[in-house]
């Protein structure tokens, strides 16, 4: 051979070998320019962005979607927007992956004679609905709440076809707090909680930033009120939630005893306030006197505690008062409610901060007692066809109401949805919904602000919106009724509305707000005193006792069906795939339990077996399980208002002897005196740095990239988590891979629970050390420290072996043991962002700070000849934070936001001790909590 | 007169029986060695069918997860190089110190020494997650002008294993050369023909034997080091790292005793059934197996004194890492395996104090082994619970192996055995040529 043949040869050789050693798996995808440019203007890898509103739970958060070549690729919040200004929870995060979902319904369905679904036509699911809503019977449509445009549609529909509407299906239908505003300010509505016009803030058992209301608009404001200065919370509760631990101060609540509390402070209040409004006799009178030591007996409130709440409260100049979720949820739930009411307008908290000019829009929103009348009348066997729209009732209603037997007697079911779920495998016919990305629509959420529903995409399955069904039914009917689709119908009213110039900044803005009416309620005195009067007495509820509660990750067992929402841990017990139920430690101790071992549990009505969890700061003789893993729904119903009690005493529970291995991924739910959120107090934290290295020093020319976080903001809703999975492609890998460990999560929620039941939460990612140890040891350069600060992991470089994942003192490296599935709809269409590779097998991957983010901004920043400014990069999970904690920029430039609060005070970084000058900032606690611990010190020393 | 001639009768009959005696064990195999070289060779398939089901399915085949990054494979890595460094140790130790006892078993130890090391130099590929790059690890030349991290200990295994495996298997070759010369004499037909190729025309001549003195001299002095130096390094895979329990300045004394004491244990373990199978009582004694227990114990003794010096240390410092992980490893999730080990490496070693243990084949057998076994804990035990429970509390988790690492660390006994089984049947056993000097 040839010497030229030769490396001809070994040319050939070593170019296939470098082509064939690509390690990102990727479809072999053929290039093919635009000879023709679609209609669209698409231009490949450069976003579009489509404002409109989430519809995973009814708050109706602004979304703004990012679509890439046709295919929404992340949501996040819309900013600006009244609710969640920019922000986005957990769900709503997730929401997007609804849209892949492999199990959507994807076309029409009927039950064959077998029972089992068949795809059908569109057209034949028409003809046989309108068959049977030509017979007899009453027909009925029943729906999850509703607003905004599509409610009148309903309403014409039901109209035209003599179909009766019927309340509204929501499980949290806040029936208490409505009943108790009826009758005190004859208004049958949910307030619009404004914390951030507040300095004091006293929240009784309600669920604020998890499923209350609006938990995002919550926590926005919530960080909001902070930022301005002194922000007083106490939260009082029977139970543990990640909502209380937020709070500058948590109150331990005897459970049931709420009316103590708040007719104390009521009298408290009444007697300091000099602006508080004078009650009207009637309900003065009906108010019991009585002494703080009873108060703190009944309610289990140290005095001293009890004493510095009503104190503060009445010093405060623009107090809040918020009652619901769990303290309104037993039978004196009512009382709390009123006498909460009561308070507000007393404290004229109801003329700006409990603001009724925005209330919520949710008048036709029914409760439990409606769904009971509705079992009635389905046992009478008169109904026709029931439509059930978007909610699954079965699992969500009393099991005592007998629906999933009655259901059955309806002529003909029809069930609108996107998933099969309880509920609709009950029906007929099965209609599949689109995706609220595929839908043209708009909300009313609250009173003044319409939100905008526009498509980001066509339909991916032959799918259609509840208008145009709606539409399409009534066309079938007359013929013709004017208008072709839901779409034109919508716009047809918008112009109505607000004229047809704004059609198109309402498009571009996403939602419209009308000032608010400015009018202010009035108390209705007497049936105040009514009320008050034959008030129920408070609940004292008999120990073990079983609560039932909302939960952040599925909200009432709705977004359950979401992979991803499992695969995040729920950030109090980091329980990730399964159900449990939550005990204190001194029962597990004093029963001999183990944490996972199988309970028996029986209720009056009912009995389940589910592993039990270790939940610390959980009162002894409390146990606490999510709604949706209380199934069936073994709840009653208070009569009077329809609101769920959520509270089952005279509970049984037994160990089974065997043990349920669901995964929990914390080690350890302590920081095991190892600094990790340092306590000023016990002054654990240690800013050692060693001496210095071995390795010449870095340089950074330009840009420096770090973050910092503040643990005050951090309320751990795991947004940030849920954001980070759809940016970056992280695999969802599911519940046999997280109990042997392997999670692939960039950034988790990490709780640290202290002895007196407190609790600190810390988002744990890259830390992206300025001496990171993960570099040196690799032995194929696949980590470095890039140019600008960044600990960057080649993937294509990267042998397995895993020293560098050892070597990482956070942890916070994932290996890719698998090439895992990534299932979607269909061969062509799959969720994933085209800006991150998808790792394959043997790789390893962490935390990039969203590098993608970061090359977009340099790339605007290079055509305009410019550097990078302060807050142009904002990675996905600062991005979702609904309190801004997170904050990220160039630590080399001294103006930038992120160099300030890393030189502040509060600023520390984890483990300094090792030296490795972590580029991740965590901010303390805050001077508030630490002059409160120092107030806390001077009692104990007093009492010493 | 007449007595000298006797004395000279019997040292060529000394010579010829131990002829005859090395050749008679490289003859016809028996029944009970195919047995053996099956069942070995079986367990060396599955190691390999395990392997390649891992390298299908990816790393998750393994029981390792998150915390955990490393587990039985890179175990059994430093196990076999541990056990790879008595055969340089007996061989070129013993030889510069002039220690007779070294020629009955130097050959058997320089040839577990070659497989253990190919066995161990296994494993570092097994553990990758993408094993089809393994020459990534390698400083060669390339256009995409991409260089090995020389700060990475895993690439000063790399250099310190492949240096290792060149000078051990040189050494061994070089020593047999004489000796496959007698073999060539002996033998006839196309073994003949083999073994003169293997034996490099060797006459036996005063200059061959005078530079075959220098060459084995200098080779000898040249392994020396890396007895000292392999194991360091290895022991520098984790010393190196931030790792609580890893970062200690102790590990490479520490890991070379151990390895000393883990290869010595596997020679007797080897060579008590080898001894007694190819009835070679006659060269290899009772003294030398004494000689041998001795050094067991001292090992042994310095092994122990290491987990005390860490123990104390690391209470002594104060440092709530260390302190936490030296107790978990006593007392925590993985503690029945720590007592193991305790017991093995140092409780039962101690029995060699006594004359009669040590003069005992049974009761050294059975020592050699539980070594054997106490120092794969050892090794598990320091590679898990410090990686299980590190710094981040949220980040701890357990690791329990999987019925593939299970395969493939039956298929590295499974590999060595078939290797020094053929070794048995293809090389002399037994370094002729040093006992009939010894025998001088």
């Amino acid at each position: 051979m040839k010497r030229r043949d030769f490396l001809k040869l070994m040319g050939l050789a070593s170019s296939s070998t470098v082509l064939s050693a690509c390690g990102v798996d990727k479809k072999a995808e053929k290039l093919i320019p635009y000879l023709v440019p679609p209609e669209d203007d698409t231009i490949p890898g450069v976003p579009v962005y489509y404002n409109t509103t989430c519809t995973e739970c009814p708050a109706n958060c602004g979304i703004s979607v990012k679509v890439r070549e046709e295919l929404p690729v992340k949501l996040e919040g819309l900013s600006g927007h009244p609710i969640n200004d920019g922000s986005l929870c957990i769900r709503g995060q997730a929401s997007l992956t609804r849209l892949y979902h492999p199990d959507r319904i994807r076309s029409p369905l009927r039950r064959n004679t077998q029972g089992q679904f068949k795809p059908i036509s569109w057209s034949d699911a028409y003809d046989q609905m309108m068959q049977t809503l030509g017979q007899g019977g009453q027909h009925l449509y029943l729906a999850g709440r509703t607003t905004g445009t599509l409610s009148e549609l309903i309403d014409g529909f039901c109209d035209e076809r003599n179909i009766e509407r019927l309340p509204e299906f929501e499980s949290y239908s806040y029936a208490a707090i409505k009943e108790a505003n009826r009758l005190l300010f004859n208004q049958s509505v949910i307030p619009h909680y404004r914390i951030e016009d507040a300095d004091f803030m006293l929240t009784l058992g309600a669920d604020i930033l998890e499923t209350f209301v609006s938990p995002v608009s919550h926590a926005t404001q919530l960080a909001r009120a902070k930022k301005l200065g002194q922000f007083l919370w106490y939260h009082a509760e029977p139970h543990v939630s990640l909502t209380g631990l937020q709070a500058t101060e948590r109150l331990v609540i005897q459970p049931g005893s709420e009316t103590h509390l708040l007719r104390f402070l009521l009298r408290y209040l009444l007697e300091h306030v000099d602006y508080a409004r004078r009650l009207p006799d009637a309900v003065a009178r009906a108010i019991p006197n009585v002494s703080g030591e009873e108060v703190s007996a009944q309610t289990g409130i140290p005095s001293e505690e009890l004493n510095q709440l009503a104190r503060q409260f009445a010093e405060a100049e623009k107090p809040l008062l918020i009652a619901g979720g769990i303290s309104t949820g037993h039978t004196s739930g009512l009382e709390v409610a009123a006498l909460a009411g009561l308070i507000q307008w007393m404290m004229r908290m109801t003329d700006i901060v409990v603001d009724f000019s925005r209330a919520e829009n949710d008048a036709n929103v029914g409760t439990m007692l409606d769904m009971g009348e509705l079992s009635q009348r389905l046992q009478e066997g008169n109904v026709g066809v029931l439509f059930i729209s978007r909610a699954n009732p079965m699992p969500n209603v009393p099991a005592s109401y007998g629906f999933k037997e009655n259901l059955r007697k309806a002529r003909l079911r029809v069930g609108l949805s996107d998933f099969l779920d309880d509920t609709m495998q009950a029906c007929d016919i099965v209609l599949p919904l689109s995706h609220t990305l595929e839908s043209w629509g708009d909300t009313q959420s609250r009173k003044g602000l319409r939100t905008v529903i526009q498509p980001a995409l066509e339909p991916i399955f032959d799918t259609r919106t509840e208008g145009d069904i709606l539409l399409q039914l009534m066309q079938r009917r007359t013929g013709n009724t004017g208008v072709q689709t839901f779409r034109e119908y919508l716009f047809t009213r918008w112009r109505e509305k607000y004229g047809e110039d704004s059609i198109e900044s309402l498009l571009h803005k996403g939602y419209f707000e009308d000032s608010p009416s400015g009018e202010f309620v009035r108390l209705s005195g007497t049936a105040a005193a009514e009320l008050l009067t034959t008030a129920s007495d408070p609940v004292d509820f008999g120990k073990p006792l079983l609560i039932a509660i909302p939960s952040l990750r599925t909200f009432d067992g709705r977004s359950r069906v979401l992979p991803l929402l499992s695969e995040i841990p729920d950030p109090l017990t980091t329980i990730s795939y399964g159900d449990w139920v939550s005990v204190s430690e001194q029962d597990l101790r004093s029963n001999q339990w183990q944490d996972l071992d199988e309970i028996e549990l029986t209720i009056p009505g009912g009995s389940i077996r589910l592993p039990v969890k270790t939940q610390p700061g959980l009162p002894g003789g409390i146990s606490t399980i999510h709604w949706d893993m209380l199934k069936p729904l073994m709840l009653q119903v208070d009569p009077r208002t329809g609101e769920s009690i959520c509270y089952m005493d005279g509970v049984q529970m037994v160990s089974r002897g065997v043990s349920v291995p669901i995964p929990y991924l914390s080690g350890s739910s302590s920081q095991e005196g190892r600094g990790i959120i340092p306590d000023m107090e016990r002054g654990d934290e240690d800013h050692d740095r060693g001496g210095p290295g071995m390795y010449p020093e870095h340089e950074h020319t330009d840009y420096r990239w770090a973050m910092v976080i503040d643990l005050e903001s951090c309320i751990g809703c795991s947004a940030c988590v849920a954001a980070c999975y759809i940016e970056n492609n992280v695999a969802v890998v599911g519940p046999e891979e997280h109990l042997k460990g392997r999670e692939m999560s960039w950034i988790r929620m990490e709780p640290y629970y202290e002895e007196d039941g407190s609790a600190e939460f810390l988002p744990m990612m890259c830390q992206h050390c300025y001496n990171a140890p993960c570099e040196p040891v690799c032995p194929v350069y696949a980590t470095y420290h890039n140019p600008e600060g960044l600990n960057a992991q080649v993937y294509n470089r990267c042998v397995g072996t895993r020293y560098c994942a050892n070597n990482c003192p956070y942890k916070v490296r994932r290996f890719n043991w698998f090439k895992h599935e990534r299932p979607g709809p269909s061969d062509e269409i799959q969720m994933a962002n085209p800006d991150v590779s998808i790792r394959g097998k043997g790789i390893m991957e962490k935390c990039t700070f969203c590098i993608q983010r970061i090359r977009a901004a340099r790339d605007t920043a290079k055509d305009e000849s410019r550097k990078i400014q302060d807050g142009e990069v904002v990675p996905a999970c600062a991005q979702s934070c609904p309190t801004q904690a997170i904050t990220f920029g160039n630590i080399e430039d001294k103006r930038s936001r992120v160099y300030q609060l890393a030189h502040s005070f509060r600023a520390y970084r984890v483990f300094e001790h090792l030296g490795m000058e972590p580029g991740v900032y965590y901010l303390g606690k805050s001077e508030a909590r630490s002059q409160k611990s120092e107030v806390d010190r001077g009692h104990q020393e007093d009492s010493n | 007169m007449k007595s000298e001639k006797v004395v000279e009768r019997t040292e060529i009959n000394y010579k010829e029986q131990l002829e005859r005696d090395v050749l008679a064990a490289m003859a016809k195999p028996n029944r009970w060695y195919w047995v053996a070289l099956g069942f070995s060779a079986t367990c060396f398939l599955i190691g390999l069918i395990s392997w390649g089901y891992q390298i299908k399915i990816g790393m998750g085949t393994a029981g390792l997860n998150n915390p955990v990054g490393w587990g039985v494979y890179i175990t059994d890595f430093v196990f076999w190089v541990g056990i790879a460094h008595s055969g340089t140790l007996i061989s070129a130790v013993l030889f510069l110190f002039r220690a007779k006892f070294r020629s009955s078993f130097n050959r058997t130890a320089e040839a577990m020494t070659v497989i253990a090391v190919m066995t161990a130099g296994l494993f570092p590929l097994i553990h990758l997650g993408r094993v089809w790059f393994f020459y990534w690890l390698f400083p060669y030349p390339n256009q995409r002008l991409l260089w090995v991290n020389f700060r990475s200990p895993l690439i000063w295994d790399v250099f310190a294993v492949s240096t290792y495996l060149t000078v051990s298997a040189v050494f061994f070759y070089v020593g047999m050369i004489p000796d496959l010369a007698i073999v060539r004499r002996l033998t006839t037909g196309i073994r003949k023909k083999i073994y003169g190729i293997l034996s490099l025309g060797w006459q036996g001549s005063l200059s061959e034997w005078m530079h075959y003195n220098r060459l084995y001299l200098f080779l000898a002095a040249f392994a020396t080091p890396l007895v000292i130096s392999v194991h360091s390094v290895v022991s520098w895979d984790f010393a190196m790292s931030v790792i609580p329990g890893w970062h200690t300045t102790i590990f490479a004394p520490y890991f070379v005793a151990g390895a000393i004491f883990s290869g010595t244990a596997m020679v007797v373990t080897l060579v008590i059934p080898m001894r007694k199978i190819f009835s070679l009582e006659k060269y290899i004694t009772l003294d030398h197996f004494e000689s041998l227990a001795k050094l067991l114990l001292l090992t042994s003794l310095i092994v122990t004194y290491s987990y005390i010096v860490e123990l104390g240390i690391a209470f002594y410092s104060g440092n709530v890492f260390e302190t936490a992980i030296f107790k978990y490893r006593m007392m925590g999730d993985y503690k029945i395996l720590y007592w193991i080990m305790i017991s093995c490496n140092s409780l039962i070693p101690l029995l060699v104090f006594f004359r009669k243990v040590r003069r005992s084949l049974p009761s050294l057998l059975i020592i050699s082994l539980l070594a054997n076994v106490g120092m794969w804990f050892e090794r598990f035990i320091l590679i898990v619970t410090s990686l299980a429970k590190d710094f981040d509390p949220y980040a701890w988790g357990l690791y329990k192996p999987s019925i593939i690492e299970a395969g493939i660390t039956l298929g590295s006994f499974g590999m060595f055995f078939t290797f020094f089984l053929i070794f048995t049947k293809v090389l002399p056993v037994l370094s002729m040529t040093e006992l009939k000097e010894e025998h001088e």
